[in-house]
């Protein structure tokens, strides 16, 4: 797996060096290390409340609570994948991907009746074919558009300041919600119940098709994502791109078609990730990517920016986190510990769990 | 030199803001004396975002008031509308925009709306210092007109500090949410026979204390909250570990303090497989919206409406029928449709009495506020209106709606208070 990784695994840039640095010297001065021993302690302590909580309520209520968090995360791993590409290969946080993930839940709510896939099918073999339609359609669309945000938003300021690009990805953010508010307005759109109402018991939790089915297609998209970008030659080239784009270029290597892949893959899975979530959670709403975009892009700089496994598991992580501090604590903190833990990494760990892979300077 | 343009720059906009202030004021007072021949009803609604199904409903009642009067008192009527919706939900900045530019325009004599409690927390104090006149159909919120130990605390406001003038300009004839909440609590207890009940709120002023005071009725009644949760509704999607927890607890209903602009019935579409209890929310989950979200798991849900409806009312039928003429959609109509048509019904009918008191000629706006004020015995669609001192209905009514296949189908309604 570690030829999957987009750049090799010698840390790049002195930005980390630098972030590693300020991390000693907090740790070393008194009060640092003071606060790092009080932390350690509030870990410790929610670490222990948490397990007494889990042991209290019984393995299966901790089972489907784990089921959900895994299915939740498995979809922001999806979307997460594709903010850590294109950060790995030019440096961008591209704002727009979570509205990409959104235009991906709204694509294949308008292809599904054209294919003929409607509720009265649902959970029968008529909707399989269908559905294979709608997700190959809307991955290609979703990763189309991509292919023209790059081309007109980005590619013309990939030499101008980091600022102007960042701007102009949050721009395209705002451009695609307000898109999809003018198709479709501003009400949750419900979005059709195809998949099997089917379940079975394992000890005391009930699990539903539909969360085995969110698991496996992420988990299969991910597989033929590292296979991908480890075994061709397109994933060789991005890879290289990752690493030093100039000495790629020298090797005759097309840069612009590179970039330009990297971008139609991860839409592709923020497509997927789209039509997933509209069929598991059946509502999507023009402004959904707003947050979903912002959790994945905390996933993907929780695993490790630019590093494709660290997406993943940051992905994972994320949702895991959510739906425990949904099932065992209050919801309302749900936010506070999800970026407790995010700064908490940094701090500690400033490349991320997995470390990251990002451009050698 | 630049640093003198700057200072320029501030004395011009500082001047400017100083005229727009007097201009406002002045509006207020200055009104009165012209005869335009033409007097303008606002209406403040959220029409674009997620409260759009609540908002637009209520646009409609107001607007077929409007139409139907034509004149009053040989004033040209007309409505003008004012939408509070920013990035797709209600915001109280852009409803306390709204209101200046209302003052501003000396034609504008009232205001309907807004749809709410926050946004008119954030208008009422506006519109008090230029003695203009609001009548709300839908806020709920009890401390918008009544003091209680907790409001400063929980709204950071109070009745007297929304009135810097110390006369009261803001009027409703909703049922404060000291009602609604219990009223649910009554109806789970004593109707639905669910003692244990999992409760969940979107954490807003609204949402948070009617799911407070749900709690309060439902632990005097002897019943338990068996889960209790407060999202981020704008970064929730999945509420399964909830259900799920509320499921392993033995909850026999659930209770959601939200809006339809804050998710309240997704979370019903996700209890299909996981737990199969009624579902009950307060006014703003009762709309097409709420039936929607909640997909093929819209049955079984129940919901408060914090005013009397208007079908059971024989003497309302001619109006309803006439509307729905002018209105012939499914989702033109709404819980809040026919008491946002009486609000415009009672802000003319003061409009009227003030006309008279000045005699024929345009009237302050104070004189409009004191006309409401007065109001007695006002005949609407949804029942019959005075107001105490405070601006609530003396006579409030509570509804209770049920889901009968993709529509709200009425229950039961009582009076509530004095």
């Amino acid at each position: 797996m570690e030829g999957a990784k987009l750049a090799p695994s010698r840390f790049g840039g002195e930005v980390v060096g630098q972030l590693r640095q300020a991390r000693t010297a907090f740790v070393a001065a008194p009060i640092g290390r003071i606060l790092s021993v009080l932390v350690l302690l509030m870990i410790v302590y929610v670490l222990f409340v948490l397990l007494t909580r889990i042991f209290d309520r019984g393995g299966g209520y901790f089972l489907q609570i784990m089921i959900f968090g895994v299915a939740n995360g498995a979809i922001y791993a999806l979307v997460a994948l594709g903010y850590t590409m294109v950060y790995g290969i030019i440096e961008l946080i591209n704002f727009a991907h979570g509205d990409l993930f959104t235009l991906g839940g709204f694509i294949s709510l308008f292809l599904l009746p054209i294919v003929g896939a409607d509720e009265s099918k649902a959970g029968t073999a008529a909707v399989i074919l269908p559905l294979i339609v709608v997700f190959l359609a809307t991955m290609a669309i979703c990763g189309a558009i991509n292919v023209t945000i790059e081309r007109v938003a980005y590619r013309p300021l990939r030499h101008a300041p980091r600022v102007a690009p960042l701007i102009t990805a949050i721009g395209m953010s705002f451009i695609l919600e307000g898109l999809m508010f003018l198709w479709k307005g501003p009400f949750n759109l419900h979005y059709p119940n195809l998949l099997p109402a089917a379940s079975f018991a394992i000890a005391e939790a009930t699990i539903h098709l539909r969360d085995i089915f969110v698991i496996v297609i992420a988990v299969i998209l991910m597989i033929v994502l590292s296979i991908f970008v480890s075994r061709s030659t397109l994933g060789k080239a991005m890879r290289a791109t990752a690493q030093d784009q100039d000495a790629t270029e020298l090797m005759g290597i097309d840069i612009n078609r590179t970039i330009a892949a990297t971008f139609f893959i991860g839409a592709v899975l923020a497509g997927a990730g789209g039509t997933i979530f509209g069929l598991y959670y059946n509502t999507v709403v023009f402004d959904l990517g707003f947050s979903a975009g912002l959790f994945a892009f905390t996933a993907a700089v929780f695993g490790g920016i630019g590093n494709i496994q660290g997406a993943a598991l940051g992905g994972l992580l994320i949702g895991i986190i959510i739906a425990f501090s949904d099932g065992y604590f209050e919801s309302a903190w749900t936010q506070v510990v999800i970026f407790g833990i995010l700064i908490l990494v940094l701090v500690f760990r400033p490349t991320g769990l997995l470390g990251m892979r990002v451009p050698e300077k | 030199m630049q640093r003198r343009w700057y200072t320029a720059g501030s004395i011009i906009a500082g001047l400017a803001m100083l005229a727009t202030a007097c201009t406002g004021g002045t509006g207020g007072g200055g009104g009165g004396g012209t005869t335009s021949g033409e007097i303008i009803i606002a209406r403040n609604q959220p029409t674009s975002g997620g409260d759009a199904s609540d908002g637009l409903p209520a646009q409609n009642g107001i607007q077929f008031a409007v139409e139907s009067k034509g004149t009053i008192k040989g004033f040209k009527l007309t409505f003008k509308a004012w939408d509070d919706t920013v990035n797709g939900t209600h915001d109280p900045q852009k409803g306390a925009q709204n209101i200046q530019e209302m003052i501003a325009d000396a034609k504008i004599l009232g205001m309907v709306g807004p749809n709410n409690s926050n946004v008119a927390r954030a208008q009422i104090p506006i519109a008090n210092r230029a003695n203009f006149a609001m009548i709300s159909a839908a806020n709920t919120n009890e401390c918008l007109t009544q003091t209680f130990d907790y409001c400063e605390k929980d709204t950071g406001s109070t009745p007297a500090k929304l009135r810097p003038n110390g006369t009261n300009n803001y009027f409703r004839i909703a049922a404060a949410d000291t009602f609604q909440g219990p009223a649910a609590a009554d109806f789970a207890v004593d109707t639905l026979k669910a003692t244990k009940v999992a409760v969940w709120s979107d954490n807003e002023t609204f949402g948070k204390g009617v799911a407070d005071k749900f709690t309060a009725e439902l632990v005097k009644k002897g019943g338990t909250v068996v889960a209790r949760q407060d999202f981020d509704t704008k970064v929730t999607n999945d509420w399964k570990p909830f259900l799920t927890d509320a499921k392993n607890k033995g909850a026999q209903a659930v209770y959601a303090g939200a809006t339809s602009g804050t998710k309240i019935c997704i979370p019903r579409a996700q209890m299909k497989g996981i737990l199969d209890v009624p579902y009950m929310v307060p006014d703003g989950g009762v709309n097409t919206q709420c039936i929607k979200d909640a997909a093929d798991n819209a049955a079984n849900m129940y919901g408060t409406v914090a005013a009397a409806d208007a079908n059971q009312n024989p003497d309302a039928k001619a109006t309803i029928d006439a509307f729905t003429k002018r209105f012939p959609k499914k989702e033109d109509v709404g819980s809040y449709t026919f008491p946002a048509m009486d609000c415009a019904n009672i802000l003319i009918d003061a409009i009227g009495r003030a006309i008279d008191a000045n005699g024929g000629k345009m009237p302050t706006r104070e004189q409009v506020v004191k006309a409401v004020s007065e109001t007695k015995a006002f005949k609407g669609t949804t029942g019959t209106y005075t107001f105490d001192k405070n601006g609530d209905p003396t006579s409030p009514t509570m509804a209770i709606f049920q889901t009968k296949g993709t529509d709200w189908a009425f229950v039961k309604q009582f009076g509530v208070g004095g």
